[in-house]
């Protein structure tokens, strides 16, 4: 009480003893050269917001500091002199800023005063970026984040901070906070238009304050809002055109001929004896001549399907049209302000008939009341989303696999399909076009209510009641078809819905204090979050007419079934932060956190995730001042611990599930019902497995994590930059590993089991350049690497895990290991044969495995962990240029030292491992006696070899660099100065539009290994307007 | 200000689950008494519960088929043997599989345990049910994997960690199984209500069974080294009662036991119930045979259980209507009016696929083209019938990319009783009381022909069957009624998943194996490097998994 009438005698003296005079003047933001409406004007005595003309009044005195601000730019402080004229203050963007207000845990910061690990993203970067999701956007642009993702049109990625911290996959997304509200659903659906900024929590010491679930990271979000005295309406569109132009070359139904022929030979069978292909050859095994290849006009029994010769990665492919609209109203005024936008997202996917829409809706209003002692408001985000149900992954391996003989449609315009012979693929034609009907709907509210009461000046109380809550409802019809071999007689309509989402209230003080030199900052906090999820599904079958318009259950005659299942589970915790600072010199900061969550057992209920960190602003030194090029250096240390707590519902109980019959297409069934009277149908009698055996010790998993890092800024922050290395060790990871057989079902049992490592270096560097008035220029490239090691495995969990399970296991090395086979180059000659190891089914043009221990016999003890799955480094380089009112950015991003595992050379490669596909130009220049230069195996049909064993033959270069983006604007402000735009910008750009990778990766993206949706490049014209 | 209270908002419960105590009632011990039946039929597709892939693949009789050897590559590893290794995924899924019935059943008889008789009428037969089931999977696991651990419904889940598979001798684990199948002999009714349910005699046809097994004595290296006299009057005992209840006789024709409408036929000891329409998406259907149908439009997936050649050649008849104990492989009928050039058993066209003008699955207009093999130049084009129903079946059902049917599957046909009794009294010496129970079987080849007619209603396949006639036909010694008893088992089981357990009983596995793949592959190259290790083959291996699993305490079997 003491210390808070010591503040209220300070600042009523300030007040009493000040002379006050009025300043006017005029803020612009210095890239676009227009009024900047919005910025934070602050003096002593109050603070305003500059209006839509940028126009400010504040009370000042004389002799005091006036500062600017504004959210991700560089704040820029005047001493009042008393002078009476208006001034004019010039702000301009800069990630190299100190001043720059950082969001960290239920706080703002100023960068300066940071002790941990956090990255702040330029959003102005990716702002225009037509991906759909911010964090597609954001891929390369912040060290020690690893984003991946495909070209699919939902916009789905996969986020990895600081490497994979832990084994059970779920575990290892960031939490994302978005105003506030934390959620586990990454950031496609929400408008990237409406992010204000993006802040990367990256150690532990920073995320501790979100305890049981920081330890992959948090990334937190905040959106626009509505500023005092600012008006304006905001209007982007942009529409692009998108380029399947990674596509696989495969065999045309010529080739496919000569490949099958040549492999026959090789095999010393007869060529003819397949149902395809007819060849007029000499019967010469030694010496074969080929005189012509016969195909039959039709290649089925039937005499629907004629003999073709179809591309099918063009019949699926296309050049797809993405559009992009964005509305947003902004009004602030005394007593409150208000945002509000719409936005459109349509995109026509590059395989055929793939769609999205999305539809974002959001309010975000604020309200002051009794002299702004108290702020109510509410930020609130509607989203909808339509996603066409089409099976691209099935699509796209079709296209791989079908035979090019086969034609799209039969004579009759029926579906074609694989004939005598060919795998059991579908005609991914078929594939789109009989799914072409099908949608699903996904609806999503994020946002929150919230009350800030000032109690005393520097204490605020602020509650929030936080909601993100989600349905998808899904009606698709399966129709029944013939083509090829393949056919279903029968309809089906399923139906299902899901809802699922979290509610969240939680409570804080804040308390700020100055006493001398000394800042500091408090804050206490309670949240609890309540999760549910409940689905049910329906289908029928028997539909008189396949058409989605007839296709509701109602309808359906036969087979009548449904299903339906929900799970809970809450959380509860109280936190707490101090942050210190002395003379801006040192700064401290302490965090404790305390979570209770449903998910663990019994006796482990609330974990307890302390953290720490301290800094030592060199800069404000006298030594280093005496520098005068160094305008900023300051070390960090930080060490926190967090949590992890992704771990099966319900996971300390032992349960029993009454599963009466379930899906038994792929898997064992866990079914109880049989017929045990021999009816042979009807309702059948069932009863209950066992699902699962509770753990009531269970508890988070934790990671201890230590942050070394150091800022600096030189030539007036001209140049700035900062490194990170850390060390993050997490213990206790939740596995639920496989178990002695003959325990039977639900012997599944959830536990704290292994540990990992997680080492790593992450650097970010920063250069703006002004040439002259006309020319300026920036420059901002990241590095980062880590090194990921599994510590410790309970025995039991290891076999789950490459290796061979005992002596070598994945323990010591990267959990994204390989396990598998050294190949060594193929045999070429009987001498090599003959002096090599026992491998059976060897010959020559076959793969030689290496002898690893020597025994004599290519057996599975020649296994070993052949890569790391990891990169050497990874990489983004973006660079801005600014001529008068052009500019032009360009974004390169890059992974270099990877080995990844191309999966598309067992079909580009081989004609035996599955010889019924179509196969890869690459085979037709195989080896053979003749060509002997050749790395390709030898042709054949019987891969008696067993060359489709992990080895590292499959193992290529993985590394790239990408044009990620370039982009060309020109703002036609001036041009259209009598409309009072203020702001008209229209840009072109391309995403992915070329790719620099290694010569020896043969397939077509080494980003994309493994049959993903193909990323495309992109061509985009857009439009940014301002009223 | 008030902040939510801790503990209570901090329980959440679990949704949509039971637990344990709560299935106490006479109601639900019922229930769980259905739920250990149900894993007769919760095989999938590469885990049958007929043992067709372990029966019929390492056995001469059947190739795998599919496309290509890498579709399924750990039944190739089964094919060739000397790829076989601890690492096998279906090794591990089978054992999984066939452990998890037998905790169902003793989950369930713990709980029949401990319920009086007066609040859960039905205790005396639940109890031998569960008895039988739970020695029904330790069979199969016995004959899969020779030494495996044993536990029973008293034993603590808390304690399977100590029980090792070397705790009981190969011997032991015979006499365990017998055990409960007596138990379950001894206690069952005569017969029951629900036909799915196993009886006493149906407990005894599988006594008979097990006891004919335990008969061949075998070392530690598997080689065959007696045989117990003693065990095989019991078995003879056993399967002389099964005859003497009259419930079972054979069907008139061979045909009834692979088709949907004779399901539970007289003939049928025991069978694996399946249905349809039954309130699942797709049925409890037999999807351990889904792999075995072809690649045509009415089927389309997936050409695998292809019959081999010597298979398809031991059909053949001599002039006298008998087999042709030497030289049937010479000479093979491949498709059409090959069929014509021999004589062959009836029972050939109800278990054999053949390409051209052949009634497939007894549809005279449903002929098989050679099209609709998967991979004909790996496997040839055969398709094994007895696994599949015909298209317009009221049983089929596809389950997309695959399909199979409500068919129901007869674990244990009367044929097999007379067969096995057959097998004890030849060798008890008593080889000429066994000769009309050989004959039965014959003489019912010989009548079901009736469904056998292609479309123009003739026969594309020349029949010439007869019975063993001593003395005009042959010269019935031991010696000779062991090969003929041991050919009629071929015939009349094949492809049924039974072969290749009977050559490791009988202890010729490693010489009839690869004589059978040095003149197989001959014919289908792919077999040039297989070959059958004796002292290792026999049985799979323990799994890798489960070896891990154990932290050490299980022991592999010798060889792996």
């Amino acid at each position: 009480m003491k210390i808070i009438l010591t503040i209220l005698a300070v600042f009523f003296c300030s007040v009493l003893f000040a002379q006050q005079k009025v300043l006017t003047g005029t803020v612009t933001g210095k890239d676009l050269g227009t009024p900047l409406a919005g910025a934070t004007v602050k003096s002593n005595e109050e603070t305003v917001t500059t209006d839509k003309n940028g126009k400010f009044r504040i009370t000042v005195s004389r002799n005091e500091n006036v500062t600017f601000s504004f959210v991700g730019m560089q704040t820029v402080i005047i001493p009042y002199k008393g002078d009476q004229s208006p001034v004019s203050i010039t702000m301009e963007y800069s990630s190299g800023s100190l001043d720059e207000v950082v969001v960290t845990g239920y706080q703002t910061q100023k960068k300066a005063d940071l002790t941990g690990a956090v990255s702040v993203v330029n959003v102005g970067d990716i702002k225009d970026i037509p991906e759909g999701s911010a964090t597609k956007a954001l891929q390369g642009r912040i060290p020690g984040v690893y984003i991946t993702t495909d070209g699919s049109t939902e916009g789905g990625t996969t986020v990895r901070i600081r490497g994979v911290g832990t084994i059970n996959g779920a575990g290892n997304d960031p939490l994302y906070v978005i105003d506030g509200v934390p959620t586990q659903r990454g950031l496609e659906e929400i408008n990237q238009a409406d992010i204000e900024s993006i802040q990367v929590l990256k150690d532990a010491s920073s995320a501790s304050i979100y305890g049981s679930r920081a330890a992959s990271g948090v990334i937190i979000v905040t959106t626009k809002k509505g500023k005092k005295g600012v008006n304006h309406i905001d209007f982007n569109a942009s529409t692009s055109l998108q380029y399947y132009n990674s596509k696989l070359s495969m065999l045309n139904t010529e080739q496919h001929g000569q490949a099958y022929f040549d492999a026959s030979i090789n095999d010393g069978t007869n060529p003819n004896n397949n149902e395809i292909y007819q060849y007029d050859w000499n019967g010469n095994f030694k010496n074969p001549v080929l005189n012509k290849i016969t195909l039959p006009t039709y290649i089925d029994a039937a005499h629907t399907m004629l003999a073709s010769n179809t591309n099918w990665f063009n019949e699926i492919g296309q050049t797809s049209i993405l559009q992009n609209y964005n509305l947003s109203v902004s009004n602030g005024s005394d007593r409150g302000n208000s945002f509000f936008s719409v936005s459109y997202y349509d995109n026509d996917g590059i395989i055929k008939d793939t769609h999205t829409d999305k539809i974002t809706l959001r309010l975000n209003t604020d309200y002051n009341f009794f002299n702004n002692r108290l702020k109510v408001g509410e930020n609130f985000d509607v989203t909808f989303i339509k996603d066409k149900l089409i099976p691209a992954t099935d699509v796209l391996f079709a296209a791989l696999v079908q035979n090019p003989v086969v034609p799209v449609h039969t004579i009759d315009g029926g579906w074609g399909g694989p004939a005598p012979g060919m795998t059991d693929r579908q005609n991914p034609v078929r594939l789109i076009d009989d799914n072409n009907q099908n949608n699903s709907y996904f609806g999503r509210i994020t946002g929150n209510a919230f009350a800030d009461l000032t109690i005393i000046p520097g204490l605020h109380f602020k509650t929030t009641y936080g909601v993100d809550y989600d349905g998808l409802y899904e009606r698709t019809l399966q129709k029944s078809y013939v083509s090829g071999f393949l056919s279903d007689p029968t309809n089906l309509v399923s139906n299902s819905q899901n809802y699922d989402g979290n509610l969240i209230w939680q409570n804080q003080f804040t308390y700020d204090l100055n006493i001398n030199k000394s800042k500091l900052n408090f804050l206490l906090g309670q949240e609890s979050i309540n999760y549910i999820n409940q689905n049910f599904s329906a289908s029928r079958q028997g539909y008189a007419i396949e058409d989605i318009n007839y296709a509701y259950l109602n309808a359906g005659t036969t087979n009548i079934n449904n299903g339906g299942i929900g799970s809970a589970h809450n959380l509860l915790s109280y936190f707490a932060k101090a942050d210190y600072a002395y003379d801006n010199k040192y700064l401290a900061s302490v965090t404790i956190r305390r979570d209770g969550s449903s998910t663990f057992g019994s006796d482990n209920v609330y974990g307890t995730f302390p953290a720490g960190s301290v800094a030592w602003r060199l800069s404000q030194e006298d030594f280093i001042k005496k520098l005068s090029f160094v305008s900023d250096l300051k070390l960090r240390f930080g060490y926190g611990e967090v949590g992890n707590q992704t771990a099966p519902n319900y996971a300390s109980y032992s349960l029993y599930s009454a599963i009466y019959g379930t899906d038994r297409t792929f898997g064992d069934d866990g079914g109880t019902a049989y017929d045990i009277s021999g009816a042979g149908s009807g309702t059948l009698p069932s009863g209950y497995v066992k699902t699962q055996q509770g753990n009531s010790n269970l508890k988070w998993e934790t990671t201890k994590e230590a942050n070394y890092g150091i800022d600096f800024g030189l030539f007036n922050q001209k140049l700035s930059g900062s490194v990170d290395y850390f060390v993050k060790n997490t213990s206790g990871i939740l596995v639920t590993p496989g178990y002695l057989g003959v325990i039977g079902e639900g012997g599944y049992q959830t536990y704290n089991g292994g540990s990992m490592q997680n080492k790593g270096i992450e650097a970010l560097l920063n250069y703006a350049g002004q040439i002259n008035k006309d020319l300026s220029f920036a420059v901002s490239a990241n590095i980062a690497t880590y090194r990921n090691k599994v510590t410790y495995l309970p025995p039991d969990v290891v076999t789950a895990y490459p290796g061979n399970g005992t002596t070598k296991t994945i323990v010591g090395h990267s959990i994204n290991s390989i396990y598998g086979y050294v190949a060594q180059g193929l045999f070429t000659s009987q001498s090599e044969l003959a002096s090599a190891a026992s491998q059976p089914g060897d010959g020559l043009g076959r793969i030689r495995y290496k002898d690893l221990n020597g025994d004599g016999v290519i057996n599975s003890d020649d296994q070993t962990f052949i890569a790391s799955g990891d990169p050497d480094y990874t990489y983004g380089l973006n660079i801005n240029i600014r001529y008068k009112d052009f500019d032009l950015a360009a974004f390169f991003q890059g992974v270099q030292g990877i080995e990844v595992y191309n999966s598309y050379k067992t079909y580009t490669d081989f004609t035996s491992l599955w010889p019924g596909t179509n196969w890869g130009t690459r085979t037709l220049s195989a080896w053979t006696p003749q060509n002997s230069k050749s790395t390709i195996p030898a042709l054949t049909l019987v891969d008696n070899n067993n060359e489709g064993r992990t080895s590292t033959y499959f193992l290529e270069n993985g590394s790239y660099m990408k044009l990620r983006n370039l982009q060309i604007g020109y703002n036609m402000k001036n041009v259209l100065k009598k409309f009072k735009v203020q702001n008209a910008r229209i840009y072109l750009q391309g995403n992915n539009l070329f790719t620099v990778k290694s010569k020896s990766y043969t397939g077509t993206d080494p980003e994309n290994p493994s049959g993903a949706y193909p990323i495309p490049a992109i061509t985009s014209i857009g439009l940014d307007l301002s009223f | 200000m008030v902040l939510p209270s801790c503990k209570k908002d901090l329980i959440s419960v679990p949704q949509g689950s039971i637990d344990s105590a709560e299935l106490n009632t006479p109601a639900n011990i019922d229930k769980m008494v259905i739920a250990a039946y149900s894993s007769l039929g919760n095989d999938d597709i590469v885990t049958s519960n007929s043992l067709w892939p372990e029966g019929d693949l390492r056995s001469g009789d059947s190739h795998k088929g599919g496309d290509g050897l890498g579709d399924n590559s750990g039944w190739n590893d089964y094919e060739q043997f000397v790829t076989n290794r601890n690492d096998n995924t279906y090794t591990d899924q089978m054992w999984y599989q066939l452990y998890s019935g037998i905790a169902r059943a003793n989950d369930a008889l713990a709980r029949v345990n401990g319920i009086s008789a007066t609040a859960y009428p039905n205790k005396a037969s639940r109890q031998g049910e569960l008895h039988f089931l739970r020695a029904w999977w330790y069979f199969k696991l016995k004959i899969l994997y020779n030494r495996i651990p044993y536990i029973d419904e008293t034993m603590p889940k808390s304690s399977y960690i100590n029980i090792s598979n070397v705790q009981y001798t190969s011997d032991q684990l015979w006499t365990k199984i017998a055990a409960d199948f007596r138990v379950a002999a001894n206690i069952l009714p005569t017969t029951q209500t629900d036909i799915g349910r196993p009886n006493k005699f149906t407990a005894m046809a599988y006594l008979a069974k097990t006891l004919l097994y335990q008969a061949y004595t075998q070392d530690d290296t598997h080689a065959v080294t007696g045989i117990d006299a003693t065990k095989l009057s019991e078995v003879n005992i056993l399967c002389d009662s099964v005859t003497a209840s009259g419930q079972y006789s054979l069907d008139p024709d061979f045909g009834y036991n692979f088709l949907t409408e004779h399901n539970n036929s007289p003939e049928s000891v025991f069978s694996i119930q399946y249905s349809i329409n039954d309130g699942t998406a797709k049925g409890r259907i037999d999807m351990g045979h889904a792999l075995g149908y072809t690649m045509n439009a009415t089927y389309g997936c997936c050409g695998f259980h292809v019959p081999s050649q010597d298979m398809v050649d031991a059909f053949k008849t001599d002039v006298n209507g008998l087999p042709m104990f030497t030289g049937y492989n010479i000479g093979d009928p491949l498709q059409g009016t090959d069929f014509l050039n021999y004589n062959f058993d009836p029972r050939l066209e109800h278990t054999v696929g053949i390409p051209g003008n052949h009634p497939f699955k007894y549809e005279p207009k449903l002929n098989m083209d050679a099209s609709w093999a998967r991979d004909p130049a790996v496997y040839g084009v055969f398709a094994s019938l007895k696994d599949l129903v015909a298209p317009d079946d009221a049983s089929f059902q596809k389950i997309a990319p695959f399909m199979s049917s409500s068919k129901n599957w007869e674990d244990m046909r009367y044929a097999d009783v007379l067969l096995i009794n057959a097998e004890a009294l030849i060798e008890l010496n008593r080889e000429s009381e066994a000769l009309p129970l050989i004959n039965a079987l014959r003489t019912r080849s010989g009548n079901s022909l009736g469904m056998l007619k292609n479309a123009q209603g003739g026969y594309s396949t020349n029949y010439l069957i007869s019975a063993y006639q001593p003395g005009v036909n042959c010269t019935w010694t031991q010696a000779y009624a062991r090969q003929a008893l041991r050919w009629e088992r071929r015939l009349e089981l094949a492809e049924e998943g039974n072969r290749f357990f009977d050559l490791v009983r009988w202890g010729i596995a490693d010489t009839y194996i690869n004589a059978y793949i040095a003149v197989e592959s001959t014919k289908w190259p792919y077999l040039k490097s297989a070959h059958f290790t004796k002292g290792r083959d026999e049985y799979l291996p323990i799994s890798l998994n489960q070896m891990n699993f154990s932290k050490g305490l299980y022991k592999q079997n010798p060889g792996y």
